[in-house]
């Protein structure tokens, strides 16, 4: 009742993407304030503008004239294709079209998986729910926020160690133009270690915003492996927030994979919280024809004896752009820490768009950061080496693309999914 | 009557507006072996890159027919594709690109060019396995990236196995002996020498008879300034190695 009153006196604003707000109005009253919570974060902060530093380069505009559909109506979904596929030893997470399809699953002892709304519900992992990033900071994830209703909740408990990888998977294959969002946590208790695997894919070429948070946290001596390979349709648009939270002997790494997309933004911000806390980001992405990809990270070394590593390898095709931002920042108490970055461009075409802005604040002293970015072209004598075998100047040039992402690929620990990964 | 393979024909080509090939006349016949010496820098490995068509070598006058083909207007895969094969005096590293896939492609799209079925990977394997062993090269090699770490007497023997692979009609060989221990020589040249029957030719293109002495070539040419400045028998070779360049370049 109260907050329906509050709603009636403040007037509501218009904001690009949001539709129906009393879509939620029967919700329990603590889930509708972190929904309200979120609605007027993007009603103080707007979306994000050029003149925002962290979005400087990266036009949303396309997005927020989309003028995309919300679908209401069903919490999960029921579709019999989803049905269809095997029942195998792999823990697959499906949503389809954005609604999470709720399947029974063999869990290994010590791994708990609950649907967002039993989160919400329920309110045993809750407090992890907005809790690792500043929503003042992150408009999409106001977004999020606002339709909050679709993610899942990985709890892995003390010293579990599971080595299959434990897929989600988002399909986004209707032809509604819809916007699509979902939040995940994902908590590894102490010493416990797992593998996640997303993927998002459409098999049409259709138009849809995914927008998904990962709340990650990381207590001492987990070990979280990161996989994730975005292949979505050349007219979406996919935005991401990896927000992790990694304590003392802890390591995170993460394999990303990006070809597809109209916009796609890949943000990872992460808090190295305590000492030997680790990071490791490596991502091989392609920037289509007239396409945007935009990878940012933003790591936070803020204790003593902390490790990262980011390196990117991209290929730039005609008419495309590529933001790469990479922000490191050393708190004055992390001494003896280590932080490296690298990001390597080859243009297809002279005609692509590389923003590239490597960021090091060291506050503190004994500490050992580089960074680094190079661009070129295809190696003319490679090209000629493969052609005068026969093969041709397409498929020859397809092969130095792969060579040159191979090199990223071939880090990936795990050999299936470095099969996948691989053009 | 012979048949001609490969007819050049008063062939002038520049690269960056540097003259080369200066008016360069020679005709192989299906079956022939011809050796090409020269002093460094004359443009024996410009003409090879002439006739497989690599781009920034610039044809201005002149023809060279293939097969009874035009040659100079078919892009470099298609003259591959078409049976032209160079070994090349440096064989690029190509880091990323493992061994095996390549050459799948390479021989596939040329199987594909002839009309004969393509390989599926099990039986390309068995085939480039055999043809390794030939010419003792290690299936761990096969693993890697193309050149990539290969000492300069592998890259040679890497050379052949394509060679060997690919069955061209015609092969330049360029300085396919530098960086061969005396044994890799002998392998190496066996493996030419299996190759060669009545139907296929090879340009030979050396600085030392050795390579002749296992090679036994039909023709030797000594080239010298963009052309062909002296033609001879393997007796040529012998005399070279005696007395040097000095000689004939003076005669011209
Ligand atoms: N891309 C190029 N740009 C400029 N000059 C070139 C280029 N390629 C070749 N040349 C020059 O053309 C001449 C012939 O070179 P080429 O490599 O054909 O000689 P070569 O006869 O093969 O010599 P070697 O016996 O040393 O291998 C040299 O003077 C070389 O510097
Ligand atoms: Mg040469």
């Amino acid at each position: 009742m109260v907050m329906q009153i509050s709603l009636k006196k403040n007037k509501m604003q218009e904001l690009p993407l949001v539709k129906d707000i009393n879509l939620y109005l029967d919700e329990k009253p603590s889930v509708y304030a972190l929904r309200q919570k979120a609605r007027q974060a993007l009603e103080k902060n707007k979306y994000p503008i050029k003149k925002i530093e962290a979005w400087k380069y990266t036009n949303i505009q396309p997005i927020l004239s989309s003028n995309l559909k919300f679908e209401k109506e069903g919490h999960i979904c029921t579709n019999e294709c989803c049905h269809n596929h095997e029942k195998s030893s792999k823990i697959e997470i499906r949503f389809c079209n954005g609604k999470l399809h709720i399947e029974e699953y063999n869990l290994p002892k010590g791994l708990i998986i609950k649907s967002l709304p039993e989160v919400l519900y329920e309110g045993e992992y809750k407090q992890y729910l907005f809790n690792s990033f500043d929503i003042d900071k992150h408009p999409f994830a106001a977004l999020n926020g606002i339709y909050l209703e679709q993610g899942i909740c990985i709890y892995v408990e003390k010293n579990t160690k599971i080595t299959d990888p434990i897929e989600i998977i988002y399909s986004q294959n209707k032809s509604n133009e819809n916007q699509i969002h979902i939040h995940n946590l994902i908590i590894l208790e102490k010493g416990a270690s797992i593998e996640i695997y997303e993927k998002s894919s459409s098999n049409k070429v259709n138009t849809y915003l995914i927008n998904t948070i990962n709340e990650i946290y990381l207590k001492p001596d987990s070990c979280l492996h990161h996989y994730k390979k975005q292949n979505d349709s050349n007219n979406s648009y996919h935005i991401a927030l990896n927000s992790i939270k990694i304590q003392s002997n802890a390591s995170y790494k993460q394999y990303y994979l990006s070809k597809g997309a109209q916009i796609s933004r890949q943000e990872t911000a992460i808090d190295l919280q305590q000492s030997k806390a680790s990071a490791e980001i490596y991502t091989a992405y392609t920037a289509q024809k007239n396409c945007l990809t935009d990878i940012t990270t933003n790591i936070n070394h803020l204790s003593e004896n902390t490790y990262s590593n980011q390196y990117a390898k991209a290929i730039l095709e005609a008419q495309s752009s590529a933001v790469f931002q990479g922000k490191i920042h050393i708190a004055p108490d992390a001494i003896k820490t280590e932080g490296h970055q690298l990001h390597k461009a080859l243009y297809l075409n002279e005609n692509a768009d590389l923003n590239c802005k490597p960021e090091l604040e060291i506050f503190a002293d004994d500490v050992k950061c580089s960074h680094g970015a190079s661009c070129g072209e295809i190696d003319k004598e490679q090209l000629f080496y493969l052609t005068s075998r026969g093969i041709s100047k397409k498929d020859a040039i397809n092969l130095l693309i792969s060579a040159h992402l191979q090199e990223i690929i071939s880090l990936i620990p795990n050999k299936d999914i470095q099969e996948e990964f691989s053009y | 009557m012979e048949k001609p393979l490969l007819e050049i024909k008063h062939l002038c080509a520049r690269v960056e507006d540097k003259e080369i090939i200066k008016d360069l006349s020679l005709t192989i016949n299906a079956g022939e072996v011809h050796a090409i010496m020269g002093p460094n820098g004359a443009g024996k490995s410009s003409l090879s890159y002439v006739l497989s068509g690599k781009d920034g070598y610039e044809v201005t006058s002149g023809s060279v027919t293939f097969k009874g083909k035009d040659l100079l207007n078919m892009p470099a895969e298609e003259r591959a594709r078409e049976g032209l094969f160079l070994s090349m005096q440096l064989p690029t590293e190509i880091p990323g690109v493992v061994i095996s896939n390549f050459l799948k492609q390479s021989l596939n799209s040329i199987l594909k060019h002839r009309g004969k079925e393509e390989l599926d990977t099990i039986s390309f394997m068995k085939l480039l396995r055999l043809e390794a062993n030939k010419l003792n090269i290690s299936q761990e090699m096969l693993k890697r990236f193309v050149n990539v770490g290969f000492s300069g007497g592998e890259k040679k023997r890497f050379e052949t196995l394509q060679m060997a692979l690919l069955k061209p009609d015609f092969c330049i060989l360029d300085e396919i002996d530098s960086g061969l221990d005396i044994d890799a020589l002998k392998t190496v040249s066996d493996g030419v020498n299996s190759l060669r029957n009545t139907n296929n030719s090879f340009l030979v293109i050396t600085h030392y008879q050795r390579l002749l002495d296992h090679i036994q070539p039909d023709v030797v040419h000594i080239f010298a300034d963009g052309h062909i400045i002296k033609t001879g028998d393997k007796t040529l070779a012998t005399q070279l190695e005696q007395n040097g360049y000095a000689d004939f370049i003076k005669e011209e």
